[in-house]
């Protein structure tokens, strides 16, 4: 979850720096995700399957929000009013759903490779 | 109570359940270790805790400030690295903790131990700060940005969290009368068998990082899907995968490496007396 990945920029941030500089392309598609006290937008995702992309997941909400999917293998947290961008490298054609783990009772919604 | 409460109260219980767990187990653990020892695994315990609770608030005061600036693929090498740790430390804490407490030692015995057993200590340490670093850091900003919009405007929340906590705290009290309740090798059984499986959730959590991170390949599409039995997220679908490692829509590489670790643990278990280390 994103919140233990922000030790990393100083414990294996060294390490790292040349990998994930080298990784960050801004030219891969990327998708908008917004989160709002327990309400996503779009319910509904197509993505490209087979192919890098990137999710920019938004918080418009008052509240913090964890974008979880199992089946995406990824989860990140969101403060209220921030963003976050994930990388996708590369998905099946098929259904994946994805929540706010924040707000377990909301519905889910699904992401769509085609 | 409106369901956004209980959703309140609910995250943080489940936040804290994964550190509360190990903790409490280790606690009560010590608990019927003969006085010298109970004392040193106690500070290293409760170091350890100390030490993941400073994490985690420093954590999550900089997800809260600098927000989410640094590398997505660097946080999750990171996230991969702390789950695995904390895996190989729970199974190694299992066999260490079932070794050791075969025989009740005499005072004397244990003072003699206390060399071979620093690095074990060191080990308690370091799973007891992991394990509150993990979903602590998570469970401050969540109850940080909870308070910060119900101040004011809505104090159910504030209350739901409150009792969110008061709810951890209970499950870590169950799990301390519990092991004076029920006989100790009972109780031993039942929260061996917790951990093995939290380790196993742990393991998987990782394997999914790995195959995110394209450094494991996936090596069969999803074989089949049984969340229309029991979903892996949700209420109780992610209790049930967060404490297990259970997913309805496994690939061939997760079932692999979910097999292999059932296999080497009663492996490790349950062979012949005559081949266990003494």
């Amino acid at each position: 979850m994103a919140l233990r990945g922000q030790l990393t920029a100083v414990l294996a941030g060294f390490l790292l720096s040349s990998v994930s500089s080298s990784v960050a392309l801004a030219d891969d598609p990327t998708f908008r995700i917004e989160f709002k006290d327990g309400t996503i937008n779009p319910q509904r995702l197509e993505v490209p399957a087979k192919t890098r992309f990137r999710l920019e997941l938004v918080n418009l909400g008052d509240t913090p929000a964890e974008f979880e999917s199992l089946e995406l293998r990824k989860e990140k947290v969101l403060a209220p009013q921030s963003d976050s961008v994930m990388v996708i490298r590369t998905l099946d054609p098929g259904e994946y759903a994805f929540f706010d783990d924040f707000h377990p009772g909301a519905a889910p919604a699904v992401l769509v490779a085609r | 109570m409106t369901t956004q409460d209980f959703n309140i109260l609910f995250v943080i219980w489940r936040e804290c359940i994964e550190a509360l767990l190990v903790i409490g187990i280790l606690n009560a653990w010590l608990a019927h270790r003969p006085p010298a020892e109970r004392r040193v695994g106690r500070m290293w315990l409760w170091s350890g805790v100390g030490v993941g609770i400073i994490g985690a608030v420093a954590l999550a005061t900089l997800l809260l400030t600098i927000g989410d600036a640094l590398s997505d693929e660097a946080q999750e090498y990171f996230q991969t690295a702390i789950v695995l740790i904390a895996a190989g430390l729970i199974v190694q804490m299992v066999f260490w903790m079932r070794r050791h407490g075969r025989t009740l030692k005499s005072e004397l015995q244990a003072s003699l131990d206390q060399v071979a057993d620093r690095s074990n200590w060191f080990g308690v340490f370091v799973l007891a700060a992991i394990a509150v670093l993990r979903e602590g850091s998570e469970a401050a900003v969540f109850l940080y940005g909870t308070m910060a919009s119900a101040a004011g405007s809505n104090l159910a929340a504030a209350i739901a969290a409150g009792l969110g906590l008061v709810a951890a705290f209970a499950t870590y009290w169950l799990l301390q009368v519990g092991s004076r309740v029920l006989s100790w090798r009972t109780f031993f059984r039942v929260t061996e068998v917790m951990l093995l499986f939290l380790a196993a959730s742990l393991l998987m959590s990782g394997v999914g990082h790995l195959i995110s991170l394209d450094v494991l390949p996936t090596l069969s599409p999803r074989l089949w899907d049984t969340s229309w039995l029991l979903p892996d997220s949700g209420m109780l679908g992610g209790l049930v995968s967060g404490l297990t490692g259970y997913r309805a829509q496994p690939v061939l590489m997760e079932l692999l490496v979910y097999a292999a670790y059932w296999t080497f643990v009663l492996w490790i278990l349950y062979r012949p007396r005559a081949l266990r280390p003494a």
